[in-house]
């Protein structure tokens, strides 16, 4: 298929991963839900950058971190910095981690969701009062859960509409 | 790679240190605010399908309360009328300046940011409804927070419990001044450099001072639920219940200051004011 195509089907399902990030619960539900969220954004660029490391570079990360800064209301410039970083070390081991199990992905999207969760608590807290919490392991555990979910919907959706 | 966390990092020196980033930040925010209303939309629709089901019974038994509502609220807002104008005389007999007044702009929540460390919520209404940065929002019971970033559509609102967020307070009682900061939990504020002598009592009721100019005087912040007195510390821990429904309210008003004295006449009309909310296209 033409390649604008494939731009329109890989942008979408950035945008579906941004609604996932800021979609809140009912007001019923009980609050500590939200914690349990997990880095939608984080996985799909993931995704991408292993998948069609051609497509999906350094700039176009570092343009969609700009984006969830000011989703998420972070100082400008740090989830820009983290995709960007993510981005780097897939595209140097894609041919790699193509290989590995869905077992052996979970783990490097458990460290690679831990170390950016990381740099943006330590941001945050020069931005804001703050410090270390161990919160920052739910996001990554949670992420690590959601993977093959994530890689299985991708996969379909990149076979069905033919993106490469 | 290197060049991009060189700009990365350029950016974030400038964005925490200054406000210069403020017109790139709004121009990104006007691009994903739609994603807020968006992810909101669902809860929209499920609203609206449950308001066009309401049975008869249900919106005859609103209507009624609505009603009495408005004959209470009426009530008293025939006195507030009689007493502002009261006021107005009193103040010009003690030659200080009549108060102005304020015009309001109701708004809607669109979406609650979702970081565990900060309380802001995006509400409906930006630069295109006169919406500025550092504007006073508050809700039916009392200051909600302030707008700390505008997009064309949609602004970010930090409620007065974030951890970061501050806002000058007195005491109703007895006039007693001091600082509400919030504690990044939504059920919590804590007065700060409160003297251990302090005359404040746990139910004393925190008004907005107005000092500090950025929110208008007289609004409800917080009641004070526990005052605990440490002789051996200098000053007094002083907690402090929001006043407003912060994590329960749907609707907020985002409150316009009159910018111009109204003209000293004795009953002063504050529709005829022109007000930003009016003045934007």
């Amino acid at each position: 298929m033409n390649p604008f195509n494939g731009g329109c089907v890989i942008i979408t399902s950035l945008v579906a991963a941004m609604i996932l990030a800021v979609v809140h619960l009912p007001e019923t539900a009980p609050q500590w839900l939200g914690w349990l969220r997990p880095g939608w954004i984080l996985l799909v660029v993931f995704y991408w950058v292993m998948a069609l490391p051609h497509r999906f570079g350094m700039i176009s990360a570092w343009v969609t971190g700009l984006l969830v800064d000011v989703l998420y209301a972070d100082p400008l410039g740090v989830n820009g910095f983290c995709l960007a970083a993510l981005t780097f070390v897939t595209w140097s081991f894609y041919e790699r981690f193509r290989m590995y199990s869905v077992a052996q992905q979970c783990v490097v999207v458990f460290v690679m969701v831990l170390s950016v969760e990381g740099v943006r608590m330590v941001v945050q807290s020069l931005a804001r009062d703050g410090g270390f919490s161990w919160g920052i392991f739910l996001p990554a555990l949670m992420s690590t859960l959601a993977w093959p979910l994530v890689a299985g919907v991708l996969g379909s959706v990149r076979r069905q509409f033919q993106v490469d | 790679m290197l060049a991009l966390a060189i700009v990365s990092a350029l950016l974030l020196v400038i964005d925490l240190n200054s406000r210069l980033l403020d017109p790139t930040r709004a121009l990104l925010a006007t691009i994903v605010s739609p994603i807020y209303y968006i992810a909101e939309s669902p809860y929209d629709v499920s609203r609206g399908v449950g308001e066009a089901f309401a049975s008869r019974t249900t919106l005859q038994e609103e209507n009624e309360q609505l009603k009495r509502r408005v004959l209470e609220l009426s009530q008293v807002s025939q006195q507030f009328v009689s007493l502002r104008d009261e006021n107005a005389r009193l103040r010009e007999l003690l030659g200080s300046r009549r108060r102005l007044g304020a015009e309001v702009l109701v708004a809607e929540l669109i979406g609650v940011i979702p970081a565990p460390n900060t309380l802001q919520v995006e509400i409906d209404k930006g630069s295109q409804s006169g919406v500025y940065v550092g504007q006073a929002v508050i809700d039916a019971d009392g200051l909600f927070g302030q707008v700390v970033e505008v997009s064309a559509f949609a602004s970010r609102v930090m409620l007065v419990a974030d951890a970061s967020h501050a806002v000058p307070v007195q005491v109703t009682r007895n006039d007693f001044r001091s600082i509400a900061a919030g504690t990044g939990r939504l059920d919590a504020l804590e007065l700060e450099y409160v003297p251990i002598t302090a005359d404040i009592v746990e139910g004393d009721v925190l008004v907005s001072s107005g000092l500090g100019g950025r929110f208008p005087r007289g609004y409800p912040v917080g009641v004070v639920t526990r005052v605990v007195v440490d002789p051996t510390v200098p000053f007094a821990q002083v907690s402090a219940r929001p006043l407003a429904a912060l994590d329960r309210t749907r609707h907020v008003l985002l409150v316009f200051e009159v910018k111009q004295d109204p003209p000293p006449a004795p009953a002063v009309d504050d529709a005829q004011a022109p007000t930003p909310a009016e003045a934007a296209p």
